[in-house]
């Protein structure tokens, strides 16, 4: 009984230096990894609306369903367009879809951040064959996933072996430019 | 035994990859890139360096009834350490690694010098073992994730070695290569090696 108390008493030791140690690390590193996260999100959306120079976080009423948040793009004051970010659900997790989309009505890019869909199928998602189905087209349409050959605009091609992934990202652009005809137009 | 040698023989002799087949599956895992086979080796050894001096160390201090939970302790202390450090300076390689840091914990190589090597000796023999061992698995590594590159992509870290002519076999940097190139290095290794051994 009394070595069980002595054991535990050492490994109680052990674990809590390991645990200070830890707890300094962190403290040191949690800054630059936030400030370059922070970057790092900056830089995406800058990607996704290249016309605009400076972007502000939209104050949005009521966040609904997977949008989760949206910046407005401004070049010398004027709005130029709006970046939206959704979060589908997709084949193993939710996915990142970025939207950035003009103020005339276009998608004027989509990027898809963070996932965890199976790679080499749906991790294809990220492709830019994939991903430039959507650009410089109208925010009013709603996107549609095929499988078989595409005949118009609002098609999609599906990814071969990751239909859902597919869809994923589509539910994404499609809350996105919901989002921008329904209220983000209309400021 | 003198302190050149230990070092040779975590880096040659004794090669964790090549003639210990230790820590097979961040070796098959990450090795679809020179870099990040060099990354991978490189945070490895630094955790192998880490966890050698402390457990040499405190060695005296640890019972040996509980002498696996504390180097675990020590070990993931390391590990999670390198993890927070890589995502604050290196993102880049922390995105391509990222999933495997947190395995360097279950990596029996480590756990392996720490019980063989470290409980055993003082602190300086330790960190030379660690660097060998580290140094053995990095180089380990990089062989196998260049040559996986090269043929699956015709390039090394990045670089083109093989032209317009070479039509890349991209099941080289598919898991099934992984298992292929270690298994011709292997036989390569001890081909080259053999004498050697016999030598000893």
């Amino acid at each position: 009984m009394r070595d069980i108390i002595r054991l535990g008493l050492i490994l109680l030791l052990i674990t809590s230096i390991a645990a200070f140690v830890l707890g300094m690390t962190n403290d040191f590193t949690k800054v630059i990894i936030q400030e370059r996260a922070e970057q790092a999100n900056v830089e995406a959306i800058q990607a996704l609306l290249t016309d605009a120079e400076d972007f502000n976080k939209v104050e949005l009423d009521s966040i609904e369903g997977i949008i989760v948040e949206s910046y407005e793009g401004t070049k010398n004051g004027v709005i130029v367009g709006y970046t939206v970010k959704t979060k589908p659900q997709g084949y193993g997790g939710t996915v990142e879809v970025l939207v950035g989309m003009t103020i005339d009505g276009k998608i004027s890019g989509v990027k898809v951040g963070e996932h965890t869909e199976t790679p080499g199928l749906g991790s294809k998602i990220a492709d830019a064959s994939f991903i430039d189905q959507y650009l410089d087209k109208a925010t009013n349409l709603v996107f549609l996933v095929r499988k078989d050959n595409v005949t118009s605009d609002e098609e999609i091609q599906a990814i071969s072996g990751a239909t859902i992934s597919s869809e994923a990202v589509t539910d994404g652009v499609n809350a996105a430019t919901q989002l921008f005809e329904d209220v983000l137009k209309n400021r | 035994m003198k302190i050149g040698r230990i070092f040779t023989k975590g880096l040659i002799f004794d090669n964790p990859i090549f003639v210990q087949l230790l820590g097979m599956c961040p070796t098959l895992a990450v090795t679809n890139s020179a870099q990040n086979a060099l990354g991978m080796g490189l945070a490895t050894t630094a955790v192998l360096i880490g966890s050698n001096a402390v457990i040499s160390l405190i060695k005296n201090l640890i019972p040996s009834k509980i002498r696996i939970p504390a180097f675990v302790v020590v070990i993931a202390t390391f590990v999670t350490m390198i993890g927070m450090l890589m995502k604050a300076y290196l993102p880049d390689l922390d995105k391509a690694l990222g999933l495997f840091i947190p395995l360097i914990v279950v990596n029996c190589l480590i756990l392996a010098r720490a019980e063989s090597f470290a409980s055993k000796q003082t602190i300086f023999p330790s960190v030379v073992d660690g660097v060998g061992m580290g140094l053995g698995f990095t180089l380990g590594l990089t062989i196998l994730g260049a040559v996986r590159e090269l043929f699956g992509l015709g390039t090394v870290f990045g670089v083109t070695i093989l032209g317009d002519f070479f039509q890349p076999a991209s099941i080289m940097t598919l898991p099934p290569g992984a298992f292929l190139a270690l298994g011709l290095l292997l036989a390569l290794f001890n081909k080259l090696t053999a004498k050697g051994l016999n030598e000893l």
